[in-house]
């Protein structure tokens, strides 16, 4: 299968081991990416915002190139997939601005977890995994922009989806049912309104280690970053220790696949997970 | 006093705006699910009800306007499909074109920055993006600690990627409000 390649920002700064393992995962079950040239920033959480136009505008460049390639689009990032879904459906409604982004809407905005469990990719996986992750105890995050706006994503169950679990599950993880799959992480006021983050952000550890989970897995980069570089700061602010690993995905179907890389994506955690995943004897 | 919520770019989206909030019968699904209901002055089904009385100047004086997180959580689960972020992006952007004080000025400072990041490398540059938004709020110290950790992990690049196309990523700014 082959898919125009939409990284985004974070997956160039922040989130560069989900760029690595997205793209080695991928390579491993037979998928394609070609990314999109000369690509930019899709808005993320601000332009909606703060403008109108550029709400749209932004992620719709990235769409009009995208078209031009005719294949569908994978975002892996969660807020990237979001934009440029929110762009898709309002350039099919305006006719103004679809005359600037020639936009056909033939082809399809998806994201990281709806790409590997597209059932071509899905079959593959579960073919191919080497290292099954037996004895991993993981629950897994959605976050907000996985499932919501509900009329953007269109995600199987808004409450409860399905797609990631079926994916980890492929890996050989055993998945936790919890509650919190959809729950907001705090998102993008972690910079300006910290405090309020950081409670966010426990809730969702609390409830994790409630169900005695290895490691919570998401895709989103900005989950991550939440849950994985604020747990300091909350053991701080609480008293508790917390020191649960926050893995992407990718870095599991990674591990599955027997990746040699999966120390190098690892090691760019705060939190870390080798000592966890080496007693587990996958790493 | 009456005023409708509108931006010049979403006119069409405005008259369904305006027949989806008349939809709301203050069940109150909405604040019970938002994650930052404890910290608001004003809940999210109080602001689509403002909303519905024209009195938009409440919703933009309170701190809920910037507390929001855009999650959405509401919209998923409100029984008449009313979105409060859809309510509150219009009104934001109006604030920030008429020049009225944010609520929370550090959210609004962020957002702005993170344009800024945009319109100058067409992408987001993090450093940058912390440079200007410490600069503006004045805080130099808080998450130093965590800044540096990050750094010595990778995450935070000392130079911008520029992209090739940002030339016209600024022609779209243009076009904007922003311009």
């Amino acid at each position: 299968m082959e898919f125009s390649y939409y990284p985004g920002c974070t997956l160039t700064g922040s989130a560069k081991e989900l760029n690595d393992s997205f793209k080695m995962a991928a390579a491993k079950l037979d998928v394609t990416l070609k990314e999109l040239p000369d690509w930019t920033c899709c808005g993320a959480s601000s332009a909606h915002m703060v403008d109108s136009f550029l709400e749209t505008a932004l992620p719709a460049r990235d769409l009009v190139k995208a078209n031009d390639f005719g294949k569908d689009v994978v975002a892996p990032c969660a807020a990237c997939h979001v934009r440029m879904k929110a762009a898709a459906m309002r350039l099919k409604e305006d006719a103004g601005l679809q005359k600037q982004f020639p936009f056909d809407s033939k082809i399809r905005v998806l994201s990281g977890i709806e790409m590997f469990h597209e059932p071509e990719v899905l079959a593959k996986l579960k073919e191919r995994v080497q290292k099954p992750l037996e004895g991993l105890k993981v629950v897994p995050y959605y976050g907000c922009l996985a499932v919501r706006p509900t009329d953007v994503v269109q995600p199987d169950d808004p409450e409860n989806p399905m797609q990631m679990d079926r994916i980890l599950e492929a890996t050989g993880a055993t998945v936790l049912s919890w509650p919190y799959k959809t729950d907001c992480c705090g998102g993008s006021l972690a910079l300006t309104i910290t405090d309020m983050v950081l409670k966010l952000s426990q809730k969702i550890l609390d409830m994790a280690l409630l169900v005695e989970a290895d490691a919570i897995v998401t895709m989103c980069p900005m989950c991550q970053a939440n849950l994985d570089t604020r747990q300091a700061d909350i053991s701080k602010a609480t008293g508790k220790n917390y020191s649960i690993p926050i893995l992407y995905v990718t870095e599991l179907i990674g591990m599955a696949l027997n990746s040699g890389e999966a120390r190098a994506w690892l090691g760019k955690h705060l939190v870390p997970a080798d000592t966890m995943l080496s007693a587990k004897g996958l790493l | 006093m009456q005023q409708s919520i509108t931006t010049p770019a979403k006119t069409s989206h405005v008259a369904d705006l305006t027949s989806v909030i008349n939809q709301c019968y203050q069940c109150s699904k909405c604040s019970a699910g938002c994650p930052v209901a404890p910290e608001m002055d004003l809940l999210p089904h109080q602001m689509v009800r403002l909303a519905v009385l024209g009195q938009k100047e409440r919703i933009e004086k309170s701190k809920s306007i910037c507390l929001c997180l855009t999650c959405h959580t509401c919209g998923a689960r409100c029984p008449n499909g009313i979105d409060v972020p859809a309510l509150l992006d219009p009104i934001r952007h109006q604030m920030l074109q008429e020049g009225k004080p944010s609520p929370i000025p550090e959210v609004t400072v962020f957002h702005t920055a993170f344009m800024k990041t945009i319109r100058t490398f067409g992408r987001v540059h993090e450093l940058f993006l912390i440079g200007i938004y410490k600069w503006k709020t004045k805080t130099f110290m808080a998450d130093r600690e965590l800044g540096m950790k990050m750094f010595s992990k990778g995450k935070i690049h000392i130079w911008p990627h520029w992209a090739k196309d940002a030339g016209k990523v600024k022609d779209l700014f243009k076009q904007s409000s922003l311009r």
